[in-house]
């Protein structure tokens, strides 16, 4: 606690700005632009219980964040985290209700079709078990109500056309000059050599159909997804 | 008479002489063309893996391996190298110097090659020395240190033998340093000269710069230049200004940046330039081996250099003069509407980096970067990788700091539009485009073509292919194990043609069964 007053004490609008250059650079492909979270990083501008300082040296086991030891010096790691706490700001309250929110995702939603929550649903989209760590309520909603605006990688869509006719459509597990790799939504592999199908086209939408929802059930499903932090249930 | 002697000469075996692979480019007009055509479009369809050898390193291999004298020699990522049998793919001796730690680079330890003269070759180190080695035994003769690795110099290009002299250029431009082509001797590592690719103030071309921004200004050198010796000249490829981005704080046209600079083979003084993005904001390096050709355009001969350029157009210019024949878009443009006739862009507005994100084509990392191209005299097309899109370009002010990444902000995907890439033909008289073929990914190897008729290309997932160099049609193609980031060399090795690459930590020979 000391060494953090410490460090505020010392950051100055240079550092920040300086901060915001690296951030920029190295932070925001996962993080987004602003360290709102973005395509694989969690939003920073929540503050967690970890020391910032700390996981960009170490990393975090198990996760895509690596160890920045190596890259930055203690000086740069400052001027990040300075950046870093510049952008902090208070959670966005969740109006709906987390419980009918879980309903829906199991029931009418139709959302465990496709995802996983701990222990339960299917690993055919994204993995949730701790969305609600990784993602800002904002970012929720847009990938709920509009799927196509921030793709996930590694969960493209990609449809065959075999050369009698049929069509099989899955999420993409490789893709090359000369052949490609799926699962459908049955979990089924399937794998072709290019030149031995009719045709192979890489969707530009998300696999994922849109939330159709009411406004309030909407509210529910999101106070659900931002309840999601990981923990044993 | 003739036919007479061309009997002796077959008798004699001289016309299945072996052949060998000497530089980075392909021999001195770096075009990349094998003459040998035993390996052709009616047999290519069986070439198949005659040799492996596993280097056990990881990493990038862009290496370029030299084959002569029975033997391979290439370099591998983090200052490994190897000289191989070219019977067996067996190991001959190893290098491994390890690095110091601390180098500040963009991109990895990679790298491109050695150079040959005589019994030695040359190559860099990461950290950015040029060394030379005993041919036989690997073991070095001398050591230069080209620059200062903390202040964010590296190396990672094969060096270039002009006649006794030994060629290199350096990287880091990302980290606010200077660039420059240096020429050492071969014999004694002396250095006989050195060309700054950002002048100072008061030197020519010193006032497309604020005055004392040289020390930082970018242009490095990192990919091999290619040596004409009928006019001795040399071309290099310069790399973007500093800082990548911001180009506020560097008003100008940023000279000798993103340019081809024509320097005389024996001082390195500048005989002419062409720029191809002035006052770049959009990290354009002009970075590619510049390709000779002599073409014919209206009739009349032409002695050429081929640029396909990380800024979206294909450039042919005059080798003797730098003066603009043709150039046109391969790919995507949106930041100009044509190369005027003086060479310079015709500007579209509002295409530079902001603090909010401007989306601009090509993306970043081009247009062609620095995947090593291949000219072929016999269907007069050349041939590079392409990567097809935009991004958006973002502008943060930066501090200058030593040593420090220097690139003042970064670009994004854009998640609607993503990026395609292809394989692309371009003639150099027009500047137009012959054939393009879809790639699945963004290129990560580099062009070989051969006299039979053939085009071949590795990709970043693993696949060589040949491709028929007059439509592009997909004639073979083999699943290596590893990502290919080099072009393959050819060769007749006791009578019979061959190909090699590096795949992943793998050395490859193909041949024909």
């Amino acid at each position: 606690m000391l060494a953090m007053l410490v460090l505020l004490a010392q950051s100055s609008p240079a550092d920040i700005e300086a901060g915001k250059a690296t951030f920029r650079i190295y932070c925001s492909p996962c993080h987004g632009r602003n360290a709102e979270g973005g395509p694989r990083g969690p939003d920073l501008t929540l503050r967690g219980e970890r020391d910032p300082a700390q996981v960009i040296a170490d990393g975090v086991p198990g996760s895509e964040m690596r160890a920045y030891r190596s890259t930055f010096s203690t000086d740069n790691v400052e001027r990040l985290v300075a950046y870093i706490r510049s952008r902090e700001r208070a959670p966005e309250a969740v109006a709906g209700n987390a419980a009918a929110g879980e309903r829906i995702f199991w029931g009418k939603g139709g959302c465990g079709a496709c995802h996983l929550v701990g222990e339960r649903g299917k690993h055919f989209g994204p993995d949730l078990t701790r969305i609600g760590r990784a993602r800002g309520l904002a970012n929720l909603r847009e990938s709920t109500v509009n799927p196509d605006a921030d793709l996930v990688g590694g969960y493209r869509g990609v449809s065959v056309t075999t050369r009698d006719g049929k069509t099989i459509r899955g999420r993409e597990l490789g893709y090359d000059a000369f052949s490609v790799r799926l699962a459908d939504s049955n979990g089924a592999y399937h794998s072709f050599l290019r030149d031995e199908v009719a045709s192979v086209a890489i969707e530009k939408r998300s696999l994922m159909p849109a939330f159709r929802g009411s406004p309030s059930e909407l509210n529910d499903l999101l106070a659900y997804l931002s309840s999601l932090k990981g923990d044993s249930r | 008479m003739t036919s007479i002697l061309l009997v002796a000469l077959w008798a004699q075996g001289l016309f299945a002489q072996d052949t060998e692979w000497l530089d980075y480019g392909g021999g001195p007009h770096a075009r990349r063309f094998s003459e040998l055509s035993e390996i052709n479009a009616s047999n290519v369809a069986r070439l198949a893996p005659k040799w492996i050898y596993q280097t056990g390193v990881g990493g990038k291999f862009e290496t370029v391996p030299l084959i002569t004298r029975g033997r391979m020699f290439l370099t591998g990522p983090a200052n490994h190298a190897w000289a191989l049998d070219l019977l067996t793919g067996r190991p001959l001796w190893h290098i491994n110097p390890g690095m110091p730690d601390g180098i500040n680079a963009c991109c990895g330890p990679m790298n491109r090659g050695f150079a040959i003269s005589g019994e030695r070759l040359f190559k860099v180190t990461f950290e950015g020395d040029l060394i030379a080695y005993d041919l036989s035994t690997g073991k070095p003769i001398w050591k230069k240190t080209l620059a200062d690795f903390k202040k964010g110099y590296s190396a990672t290009g094969a060096p270039l033998v002009v006649k006794n002299l030994v060629l290199t250029g350096i990287a880091g431009a990302e980290f606010g340093t200077r660039g420059f082509v240096d020429a050492y001797d071969v014999a004694t590592g002396e250095r006989k000269w050195r060309f700054w690719t950002v002048p100072t103030y008061d030197e020519p071309g010193g006032k497309t710069w604020p005055k004392d921004f040289h020390e930082r200004g970018g242009g490095s050198t990192w990919v091999t230049g290619t040596y004409d010796p009928e006019l001795n000249l040399v071309y290099w490829g310069t790399g973007n200004p500093g800082p990548d981005m911001d180009g506020d704080v560097r008003p100008g046209d940023n000279l000798y940046t993103c340019s081809v600079v024509a320097l005389d083979a024996d001082t390195g003084k500048l005989k002419w330039h062409f720029q191809f993005t002035p006052h770049d904001v959009h990290d354009w390096d002009a970075v590619g081996d510049p390709t000779l050709a002599d073409i014919v355009v209206k009739g009349a001969p032409v002695k050429a250099l081929l640029f396909p350029n990380r800024n979206g157009f294909y450039y042919t210019l005059d080798r003797t003069n730098g003066k603009l024949i043709a150039a046109k878009p391969f790919t995507k443009v949106s930041w100009a509407t044509e190369i005027k006739a003086d060479g310079k862009p015709a500007l579209v507005a509002g295409q530079d980096p902001s603090d909010d994100g401007v989306k601009s084509c090509p993306g970043l990392g081009g247009g062609h970067n620095w995947w090593a191209t291949s000219y072929s005299p016999q269907s007069k097309l050349h041939y590079f990788g392409s990567i097809d899109g935009c991004q958006i370009y973002f502008k943060t002010e930066q501090p200058f700091v030593e040593g420090a990444w220097y690139q003042a902000s970064t670009t994004a995907a854009i998640p609607a539009e993503p990026s395609t890439a292809s394989l692309v033909a371009v003639d150099p008289v027009t500047a137009e485009t012959k054939w393009r073929v879809e790639l699945a990914k963004a290129p990560s190897g580099g062009v070989l073509s051969t006299a039979g008729g053939l085009v071949f290309y590795g990709d970043q997932d693993g696949w060589l292919a040949a491709y028929d160099a007059k439509s592009g049609k997909v004639l073979w193609r083999f699943q290596t194990g590893g990502q290919i980031a080099a072009p393959p060399v050819s060769y007749r090795f006791r009578g019979k043609q061959y190909l090699a690459l590096v795949a992943g930590g793998a050395v490859i020979a193909f041949g024909l069964p």
